[in-house]
């Protein structure tokens, strides 16, 4: 038989074994549901956002009704206005919850109530409006025409030209960012902790030396970590394609295309990233004694992992610092660095194919290395191998 | 350590724990490289495809414990090389064979130990191998099931397979094998038929007499192997008389029985790894 027919047969098997697990199911169905609910839940809530409901107290309040609902308008604060005959009524409607803002205005004059706080803008739009309402009475009471002096006050037209424009979809990206380094992480994380937990479950049930006498340690090696991989593939791939429907039927919030370009390069770094993280993976399980021992010598491994996904944040906040860029392309880093700084934009075009040739790199030496531990540890019987005997071992003859 | 297994032959490996009798298994299989040595099949040396022509058990048995039986036995299968359509067919027809036709659906870990072992059986025959390695294939079974896998393996060499298997029941090995290959310390000692191992020693006599069991310790050129309550075990050196044993015996007592005993593999094992 050729390497390929037993890789594919030991990559079928491994993925109708988990196919067919309960877990896995659960498991893509929560992962997408989850990302439905990512998409879905924000653009719920913004469509709920209520407006600030504000109580004109008297009359000199109320005729500045309609100047309110300009200004708001041209702040793009949503306000509801309502007349109240006096204050006591207007507190016992703050303090009840059913008013946000009582406004009273005298000639030179004003008050506001609220329960707590009073947010910014609203603030702002309402102190406009009574600069603009005393500074008229004043002009009206000196005897000046208000038409002769508000030209003058019109303001001063600043042209504003951006050098370095922040892009349309920012917030987008951000939450891109994001959300490609968590799903790395935990994808990672996961798949590559079912490699050890399989190879491991392997060896302690002795399985592994009844394939060994069909089959290469490279190939039964390979055929997992694949076989694995594209379960994780899979499903992600069922968790980008529900989120992209979702977004489709709500469409409020709007995903720029821009982000959803960048869905095949995240399925490549994982790709990459897992087969350098399996690898690893596979020789930590193979180096166990007792099936409860994985959690041990899995934890070094995905410490750089969590140190990858730490560092999009660091990422979130200073896109072009060098030494991330640098970072971004150690090998451990990469696969939950470099979606983030896709995501964000500041990716120069010579940067990915010199990731993309690093990775390769170092999946071919890991895999290498992997693969002689993998094949020594298979078969060490007695307790847990240290990590510096497993690359003793690996040393001798294969 | 050198010896050979022609086809249709059985040949027991025996000798105590670590001795060397699983490496030399696994080595055949190409799970460990010999430190030094080679396998040889059809006169040369074994690679990957004729290492799929074989059937493996090892000590330990292993399978998957999740995946129901048959698909497990057809997974071996394909992974010996056959196409899956004859695959599944060969796996159905050995589970049938050993009785586990209503459990095919089920996962390993639901059947029972012995039933266990038969599936593991299953998988080391499902290619239809020319060479079986079986590492202590009768330990842990019920006399029933070591009944009927000595049939099984007796029928498979028949049917012109060659078999290596281990075990420390020396009866069993005696029972079934035409050969036998006793390793000790990673070395061979004697590698042969029952009889061709029994001339390599000489002859014991046994002798009961109404005595002393320490009776015949002072006759010059006789070695008392052991002695129990049948009497004891004599070696007479080449050229000591068997009459003289006789009559110094007749001198201590009554005789009452006095003959060459054939040697079985128990002894003959005695005599050469625990000397």
């Amino acid at each position: 038989m050729t390497d390929w027919a037993v890789i594919r047969l030991v990559a079928g098997r491994e993925i109708s074994d988990r196919v067919h697990g309960r877990l896995i199911r659960v498991m893509t169905v929560a992962t997408a549901l989850l990302v439905v609910a990512g998409v879905t839940i924000p653009s719920l809530i913004k469509g709920s956002s209520a407006p600030t409901r504000i109580g004109l107290v008297g009359s000199p309040a109320q005729v500045l009704a309609p100047t309110i609902t300009r200004a708001a308008a041209a702040a793009k604060v949503k306000v509801a206005l309502s007349d109240i005959a006096d204050q006591a009524e207007a507190r016992t409607l703050i303090t009840s919850g059913k008013l946000d803002v009582a406004l009273s205005a005298a000639a030179d004059s004003a008050a506001v109530e609220v329960k707590s706080s009073l947010s910014d803008t609203v603030r702002a739009v309402l102190q406009s409006v009574l600069d603009d309402a005393h500074f008229r009475a004043t002009l009206a009471q000196a005897g000046i025409p208000a038409a002769k002096v508000l030209p003058a006050l019109q303001p001063v037209p600043v042209t504003t030209t951006v050098l370095q424009p922040k892009p349309a979809d920012q917030t987008a990206r951000y939450i891109a960012a994001i959300a490609a380094g968590l799903l790395m992480y935990v994808s990672l994380a996961l798949y590559g902790g079912a490699v050890a937990t399989g190879v491991a479950q392997e060896k302690t049930s002795r399985t592994a030396e009844v394939l060994l006498a069909a089959v290469r340690p490279r190939q039964l090696l390979t055929g997992k970590v694949l076989g694995i991989g594209s379960i994780g593939l899979g499903q992600l791939a069922i968790a980008a394609a529900a989120g992209l429907i979702a977004n489709a039927i709500v469409s409020s919030t709007k995903i720029p295309s821009s982000v959803v370009t960048l869905l095949p390069s995240f399925l490549v770094c994982f790709l990459a990233g897992f087969l350098l993280y399996a690898f690893a993976f596979a020789a930590a399980g193979a180096m166990v004694s007792r099936q409860e021992e994985v959690q041990m010598v899995t934890t070094p491994i995905a410490l750089p992992l969590l140190i990858g996904y730490l560092l999009v944040y660091a990422a979130l906040g200073s896109p072009n610092a060098t030494w991330l860029k640098v970072l971004s392309f150690f090998p451990p880093l990469t696969a939950t660095l470099m979606p983030a700084r896709i995501a964000l934009g500041h990716v120069a075009p010579w940067e990915l194919p010199l990731a993309a040739l690093i990775m390769i790199a170092s999946i071919i030496g890991m895999a290498r290395l992997a693969s002689r531990i993998y094949a020594r540890g298979l078969i060490h019987s007695g307790p847990r191998l240290s990590l510096r005997a497993a690359l003793q071992l690996s040393k001798g003859r294969a | 350590m050198s010896f050979r297994v022609d086809t249709g032959e059985i040949v027991g490996l025996v000798g105590r724990n670590g001795a060397g009798k699983t490496t030399t298994m696994r080595s055949i299989m190409g799970i460990v490289r010999p430190d030094q040595g080679s396998v040889s099949w059809r006169e040369h040396p074994v690679g990957d495809a004729d290492r799929l022509r074989f059937g493996y058990m090892p000590e330990e048995r292993g399978l998957y414990p999740q995946m129901p039986v048959v698909a497990q036995v057809a997974y071996f299968a394909r992974l010996h090389g056959m196409p899956a359509e004859s695959a599944s067919r060969a796996a159905l027809g050995w589970v049938e064979r050993l009785g586990l036709g209503d459990r095919g659906e089920e996962k390993l870990v639901a059947l029972s130990h012995g039933n266990q072992q038969r599936v593991q059986l299953a998988v080391a025959l499902v290619h239809d191998p020319e060479l079986l390695v079986l590492d202590e294939p009768f330990s842990g079974l019920d006399p029933e099931a070591v009944d009927s896998l000595s049939s099984q393996l007796r029928d498979q060499a028949a049917g012109g397979k060659a078999i290596l298997f281990s075990s420390h029941q020396l009866e069993l090995v005696e029972r079934i094998c035409k050969r036998v290959v006793i390793v000790d310390r990673g070395r061979m000692l004697a590698c042969g038929s029952l009889r061709e191992l029994r001339e390599r020693f000489p002859a014991q006599l046994r002798v009961r007499v109404d005595a002393p069991p320490d009776w015949a310790s002072s006759i010059i050129g006789v070695k008392v192997v052991r002695s129990d309550e049948d009497g004891v075990v004599l070696v007479v050196e080449p050229g000591v008389d068997p009459q003289a044993v006789l009559r110094a015996a007749q001198a201590h007592g009554p005789v009452e029985h006095f003959g060459f005993e054939t040697a079985g593999l128990v002894d003959l094992y005695r005599q050469m790894v625990l000397g």
